[in-house]
């Protein structure tokens, strides 16, 4: 200590070294790189548990104890044809499966399958990338259709007698073609005077399909909802909304898959919180054909929390004269089969 | 081609006709909430806000203006006091600290290293007119219109005296500080300054517990040593300090000749006040004059091996860019280091980009810090060179100054002296 220190100076230095010390360790302390996670209490978490949980008295359907087992890697696409054989896309691959579950057919396109449909005569329609590639089933005959672009990316066909109909997610439009593979239209772009809003679509999910009122039925969801639009591109009407309760549709972007059945009603695919859901011709809410804790187990729903999870994952969903649904599960690539509870539809 | 201004003011009218035109689309549904919360209704902001920007601009030239009147024509400690209070509720709780010149620095220099980064104007203005009132008038920015200054001379309240030399060490902390900050605002990896303001969660109310922890324990040590972050880590004080040794304008303690009564003596609580010198015997003459000599020599020495140092320390700087800490995560992460991963990893792989892309982006950033870190390095070398050059050089002054460089033109010294005293009538010229 230096002579003539006075007890105040003395105290003056402990305090400024212990405020210095303090200081440099808080700094030191210091989180700038986000290791410590956001540290927000456990009120902020993104908690699903409650949604995870359906109501057993809500599930309408019972699933089969065997399901189809696929062998495709990346499966992405399921259909059925009105003799009840599966077509399910993989990769580069449409394999069909028949109803008892054995390989009776196999397609190679060449590049990844987004999307699959059954035409008249056995064709099927496959969205590779960008362009459409038809092929009858004795591979006889092969035809592809123009490319829509670089930013193309086909997710959903749905077939009319007279009319394809093409979902393009890369440029967010339904593209309307005749049966030679010619561009006629186009459905759901942006018009404020004709009262379209556009699609909002986040990931690579975007589904059609044409319903017996002659409607084609376009899922926006970004939007959460389903929208009923002309041939011509005129919007009728749109129904669904978003929420996480049973009958809404949950998460940044859903349903992502749907299908209609014979009876009118419609069957939706929800990723991220799993669910497959009926809502009947009118589009109300019937029920639940399995709920996340079927589909992917109890402890393992969960949120897409990066671009890789949330830009995958969904389901598909198909079903076939006799009300039985096919669920693509895109992560075990199999097809499981679902039967209305007491064998009603 | 070129486009008449007539052409140019055409094009921006139709530009923000564009964005009026911009119209929100239904995108997130917002949360659910079983308290019965109302969300509130969305509204567009205000123009305001922009507009708030340019008023911070012209509040920052008429305080600066002000505490020129002040220290300059009416010699007001009361005055610059109450300008502080001011400046502390002004840019320091309503305006919440930001935007601030010493941070601006960071923006300034991204700007001249990134051609994709703009920075604001009234950013640009925040840097530049402090600056040039310093040019003119001395560190009229320092005395009353930082908020960081204000709070810190606000609370000065049982002053204590550093020895010379030790001050002067510390401040070596300050050039450290603003070359790390170039460093990181260069390289795109940090605005070090903002990130580690000691003062901004005091401001804001709220923030960071251990920049509140810093913040307090300076505001602590701001009670007995005076204005510490601004003498001895404030990186725009180290540009304020050489501008000011050339302004126009200084303050002088006493409003006339200085009757050397020693009064002022230990009025400045930040050791800027600088002694009459007495001629030097002629053994310390000689003394000295060897000291200048081998400080001169020194010099070099000092730069290579701060230099040096920098560079032996650019490695550990680098991993402050993110994709240097992604590349090492990656690689340990590939090489087995780790068994789990990060957000930032798996983000890093849905993205498409090759590992190779990766590391080879990050080597690019590394050998920019190997760069900067021995610039960086041989910065603070040559401050402390140059202090120590300074300290063998014989300044001669004939009555008490103000030290140009460290002045805050606080303006505490003003009543210490007689003659001022006097001037104020509160002494006569018999007295």
């Amino acid at each position: 200590m230096k002579k003539g220190m006075t007890k105040f100076e003395l105290l003056t230095c402990i305090v400024v070294v212990l405020a210095i010390a303090v200081g440099v360790a808080s700094l030191l302390m210091l989180d700038v790189t986000g290791k410590g996670g956001n540290r927000l209490r456990g009120d902020f978490v993104y908690d699903i548990g409650d949604q995870v949980v359906v109501d057993p008295a809500l599930i309408l359907y019972d699933e089969l104890a065997e399901s189809i087992k696929t062998g495709l890697e990346a499966t992405r696409a399921i259909a059925v044809d009105n003799g009840g054989n599966v077509y399910v896309a993989g990769g580069a691959k449409v394999v069909v499966f028949d109803g008892a579950g054995q390989q009776i057919n196999k397609f190679d396109f060449g590049g990844d399958v987004g999307c699959i449909a059954l035409g008249r005569d056995g064709l099927v329609f496959a969205g590779v990338k960008d362009h459409v590639e038809v092929v009858s089933p004795d591979l006889s005959k092969r035809v592809s259709w123009g490319s829509l672009g670089d930013r193309a990316v086909l997710t959903s066909i749905a077939i009319d007698e007279d009319y394809v109909f093409v979902a393009d997610a890369g440029n967010r439009v339904v593209v309307r073609y005749d049966m030679q593979g010619e561009v006629v239209g186009y459905i759901g772009r942006r018009d404020e005077d004709r009262n379209i809003g556009g699609f909002v679509i986040p990931s690579p999910y975007f589904d059609i399909a044409v319903a017996d009122d002659g409607l084609l039925r376009v899922v926006n969801p970004g939007a959460h909802r389903i929208e009923a639009y002309t041939f011509d591109g005129d919007l009728e009407f749109s129904w669904g909304k978003a929420g996480s309760d049973i009958e809404d549709f949950c998460g940044c972007c859903n349903p992502v898959n749907f299908a209609i059945a014979s009876d009118g009603s419609f069957i939706t695919c929800e990723k991220g919180l799993d669910r497959v859901k009926v809502y009947g011709a009118d589009e109300k809410f019937v029920g639940v054909v399995a709920g996340p804790e079927q589909l992917i187990g109890k402890g393992n729903a969960a949120v897409c929390q990066t671009p890789a999870q949330c830009q995958s994952g969904g389901f598909d969903v198909a079903v076939d004269a006799a009300g039985k649904v096919y669920v693509l599960d895109t992560i075990k690539n199999v097809v499981r089969i679902f039967e209305a509870k007491g064998g009603g539809q | 081609m070129k486009i008449s201004s007539l052409g140019k003011i055409f094009c921006g009218v139709v530009l923000l006709c564009a964005v009026g035109a911009v119209f929100g689309a239904e995108r997130f549904p917002p949360p659910e909430f079983d308290s019965g919360y109302q969300q509130p209704t969305m509204v567009n902001p205000g123009a305001r806000s922009n507009v708030l920007e340019y008023v911070d601009v012209a509040v920052l030239v008429a305080v600066m203006s002000l505490t020129c009147f002040l220290v300059y024509k009416k010699r007001s400690r009361k005055g610059i006091f109450w300008l502080m209070l001011g400046s502390i509720l002004y840019f320091g709780f309503w305006r919440e600290g930001c935007i601030c010149s010493i941070g601006a620095i960071g923006n300034v220099v991204l700007s001249v290293f990134d051609t994709n980064y703009a920075i604001p104007l009234a950013g640009l203005l925040f840097f530049v007119l402090p600056l040039v009132f310093t040019l003119f008038f001395g560190r009229a920015f320092c005395a009353a219109a930082c908020p960081l200054g204000a709070i810190q001379d606000i609370v000065l309240l049982k002053p204590v005296a550093l020895p010379v030399w030790l001050a002067g060490t510390l401040r070596l902390f300050a050039y450290a500080y603003l070359a790390i900050a170039v460093l990181m605002a260069a390289t795109g990896s940090a605005f070090v300054i903002c990130r580690y303001d000691p003062f901004i969660a005091i401001f804001r109310l709220g923030g960071n517990v251990n920049m509140v922890v810093v913040g307090g324990c300076m505001l602590l040590i701001a009670v007995f040593v005076g204005r510490p972050y601004c003498r001895f880590l404030c990186p725009y004080g180290v540009i304020l300090r050489q501008l000011s040794r050339v302004s126009r304008k200084r303050v002088t303690i006493t409003p006339d000749e200085c009757i050397k009564c020693r009064l002022c003596e230990d009025a400045c609580p930040f050791g800027a006040i600088n002694r009459p010198t007495a001629e030097w015997a002629e053994g310390d003459y000689r003394v000295n004059k060897k000291r200048l000599g081998v400080n001169i020599l020194l010099l070099p020495v000092l730069v290579v091996v701060f230099g040096f140092a920098g560079y032996l320390l650019s490695g550990g700087a680098s991993r402050a860019h993110v994709t240097v800490r992604l590349a090492d995560r990656i690689y340990a992460e590939e090489s087995g280091e780790v068994d789990d991963t990060t957000d930032a990893s798996v983000a890093f792989r849905g993205t498409g980009m090759t590992i190779a892309e990766l590391y080879g982006n990050a080597a690019k950033v590394q050998k920019q810090f190997v760069f900067g870190s021995i610039l960086a390095g041989a910065l603070v070398g040559l401050a402390a060179g140059v202090k120590l050059i300074r300290s063998s050089i014989q300044w001669k002054r004939s009555e008490y100054e103000a030290d140009r460089a460290g002045c805050f033109s606080c303006g505490r010294c003003f009543k210490y002296c007689p003659i001022e005293n006097v001037r104020l009538k509160k002494l006569s010229e018999q007295c």
